[in-house]
């Protein structure tokens, strides 16, 4: 009797050590992007926090200033608010875009059976030119008086515009200019659509489903988990938007692409004044979280996970 | 695969050994600078006649290039600053930079201070305090093109010409078919030159306590000076750059577009490569007034907690020596005595530098007044942008500039 008990004693702790081990081994595999992230994101997080309280230039005395930074930024400073409305409109124009013009370009791919390798490549190749090289083709692309686009234009008898030097202008250029990265939006897309099982489509058209319907009631809801993704990761790109502004138009012209990382990067590397930029670089992540969340608890209405209903199943087996 | 591990671990252990031989046998001086190319070059080699004059000594030349601010402000942040650096911001620095006054009096017989001319040292003072000696200048000229001039007949600037004969001279060149014009005018001027302008004009950005804008940057003189330019850009008396369009108004000049070109010593190798005769005219006048000119300067400093910092002064002393502002021929000899002995006083195409130079002693730029000036100038940068846009309306813009900045007074 007492011996059998220690026995099952003994096995349950094996047993138990078994599971622990079982339990380690994808915290090991990840760990060296926790860690990663742990000192190299989460503790400059939190020291740019502690900045944000106080005065602190590169060199010289720093002093705490408490919510000193935030009241000047929201009550003293027209350029936050001036930078905050720029990046706004922008994300207002860019996300939507981005997002139905990557389905459409992801939605023509798979359904192109010529020479789809080809242009799989042809489409995503924009988005692999890194930022510096972009601008540089851009502001060919834009110059008033010798720029490719303008000529074009010319050819059809339109005298183009001063794209970049037009206040009004400038941020529709560097609008179309962002949008010439999507070839990953569209990628992502490209993969969900793959990914939806082509019976579904076969039981629609037997049941006489017409083609929009198929889209409405089958590929969308499918692509949710995708699209909300897509939605989410572009929102954050759009307020981060700096490169292409800092690079092809300075934040000019008159301030007009002043946007609201160049103003946090301004204040931080031209004006060295960290306290003040760790404080705006805060401002802008409780925007993009909020705007985040806010856009995750929409999404519970209308996104279908599939994971959620084999969860579910399992918990009725259990 | 065993050998080269073996040869590897050799070769660092031989590397280490000779780093450690090294460090007994030097001391290593850094000497950060902006320079590039050929300006770097000169510096490489007073560098190296310094290292030849003290054995035992390496100067350590850092070009940070065009990151130079950055990286430098990371350099003192991260409490690693060279010994010794080129400088111009002294009011962002100079808590953690070395004042000189003291040095400079002990060994006055040897560096003559009186050689320097009085405007360029103004421009290494903070709360009179001297944090750095001059290394190289250049005040602001007028190009111009003395095979257009002759073409088409008009007759060459003068020396106290005005900005009304300017804009004369200037109107004649106009070609609309060939984009030939007179003259530039630049809507993204640097604000750090375009104070010259309101200098002579008989007004400033701002007032000398470092408090007071309002009345200065905006006052009608200034406003004066900027509708000026756009009126110009207006009646196209001169092409405007900076409009969308970054062709550099060098290049214009350089390319034959332009008859006159303001500019300053940087510009004058690529219009000597140019190859077309030219002269040099002083900044035009507001009427009467004296003509004011920016002052460019180049200064090198040295850091407060540098680690040698004897060695440093000696190398700031031949930095500024005869000998070594001598070869430094990029820019303009900080030094009377050498500026005198290489005849540039009396030279035709330097000459105006010179002269204008006695002139403006008396004014101090803006950013040595207020350590806001940076946050302040752009929203006169934009100020300058908005009239050149508009073609006019420069009171309102001077206006709205000044209303922005009432934070930053404080």
């Amino acid at each position: 009797m007492d011996m059998a008990y220690a026995g099952t004693k003994a096995g349950v702790a094996r047993r138990k050590r078994v599971t622990a081990g079982r339990h380690m081994a994808p915290y090991l595999f990840i760990s060296p992007w926790i860690l990663g992230f742990l000192f190299f994101t989460l503790g400059p997080l939190m020291f740019s926090l502690t900045m944000s309280f106080y005065d602190w230039p590169v060199v010289g005395e720093r002093t705490f200033v408490g919510l000193d930074n935030y009241r000047s930024m929201f009550t003293e400073d027209p350029q936050f608010w001036e930078s905050l409305w720029i990046t706004v409109k922008f994300a207002a124009i860019y996300v939507p875009f981005n997002i139905v013009m990557s389905f459409l370009l992801a939605l023509m791919l798979h359904h192109v059976t010529f020479a789809s390798g080809f242009f799989r490549t042809a489409f995503y190749l924009p988005s692999v030119i890194s930022g510096v090289a972009l601008v540089t083709i851009w502001s060919w692309i834009y110059s008033k008086e010798y720029g490719l686009l303008n000529f074009m234009l010319s050819l059809v008898g339109i005298d183009g515009p001063n794209w970049l030097g037009d206040p009004n202008l400038a941020i529709v250029a560097i609008i179309i200019a962002s949008l010439w990265g999507l070839g990953g939006t569209m990628l992502i897309l490209l993969t969900g659509l793959k990914a939806i099982p082509k019976e579904l489509y076969e039981a629609a058209t037997v049941s006489g489903v017409p083609g929009w319907a198929q889209m409405l009631f089958i590929t969308l809801p499918m692509l949710g988990p995708m699209l909300i993704f897509t939605f989410i990761t572009s929102i954050i790109s759009a307020f981060q938007q700096l490169t292409i502004a800092l690079l092809l138009t300075k934040g000019g012209p008159l301030g007009s692409t002043y946007f609201f990382a160049m103003y946090i990067y301004d204040n931080a590397f031209k004006y060295f004044d960290m306290g003040y930029a760790a404080a705006g670089s805060w401002v802008m992540f409780v925007i993009v979280l909020a705007l985040s969340l806010l856009v995750m608890r929409w999404s519970a209405a209308w996104v279908y996970y599939e994971g959620e209903i084999r969860q579910t199943d399992g918990e009725r087996n259990a | 695969m065993h050998n080269v591990t073996k040869s590897m671990i050799g070769s660092l252990l031989a590397l280490s050994l000779t780093g450690a031989a090294a460090a007994q046998a030097e001391e290593t001086l850094r000497f950060a600078t902006w320079d590039t190319d050929e300006s770097l070059a000169i510096q490489q080699a007073i560098a190296k006649k310094f290292e030849e004059m003290h054995p035992g000594v390496k100067v350590q030349v850092e070009p940070y290039a065009d990151g130079y601010d950055q990286k430098l402000a990371a350099a003192f942040g991260a409490g690693n600053p060279p010994d010794v650096m080129y400088m111009w911001n002294f009011p962002q620095y100079y808590t953690s930079l070395m004042p000189l006054d003291d040095l400079i009096a002990r060994d006055a017989a040897e560096i003559k201070p009186d050689d320097f001319p009085q405007g360029l040292m103004n421009t290494t003072r903070v709360e009179g305090k001297t944090y750095g000696m001059p290394s190289g200048f250049t005040t602001q000229v007028v190009f111009y093109n003395k095979e257009m001039f002759a073409k088409a007949g008009v007759e060459e600037p003068k020396d106290g010409w005005t900005w009304d004969d300017l804009r004369a001279k200037a109107a004649k060149f106009r070609d609309e078919a060939n984009k030939v014009y007179g003259f530039a005018v630049d809507a993204k001027p640097d604000p750090y030159d375009f104070e010259q302008f309101l200098w002579s004009n008989g007004t400033k950005y701002i007032s000398d306590d470092g408090k007071e804008i309002d009345g200065y940057m905006n006052s009608d003189a200034a406003a004066q000076v900027l509708d000026m330019f756009a009126d110009m850009a207006r009646t196209q008396e001169a092409v405007t750059l900076n409009l969308g369009d970054d062709t550099s108004g060098a290049t214009l000049f350089k390319g034959g577009k332009i008859a006159m070109f303001q500019s300053a010593m940087w510009s004058k190798a690529g219009i000597d490569a140019a190859g077309f005769s030219y002269g040099v005219a002083p900044l035009p006048k507001f009427g009467a007034r004296v003509a004011h000119s920016a002052l460019g300067v180049s200064a090198i400093s040295i850091a407060k907690d540098a680690a040698h910092p004897d060695l440093a002064w000696e190398f700031v002393k031949f930095f500024s020596s005869p000998e070594a502002v001598a070869m430094r021929t990029n820019d303009l000899p900080v030094r009377t005595s050498v500026a005198e002995e290489k005849g540039m006083t009396k030279d035709p195409i330097y000459k105006p530098f010179f002269d204008i130079l006695a002139t403006s002693n008396t004014e101090t730029h803006a950013y040595l007044k207020n350590a806001n000036w940076g946050k302040i100038q752009d929203n006169l940068a934009r100020a300058i942008e908005a009239t050149m846009i508009d073609q006019g309306n420069a009171k309102a813009h001077l206006d709205d500039a000044v209303a922005r900045s009432k934070r930053l007074l404080k």
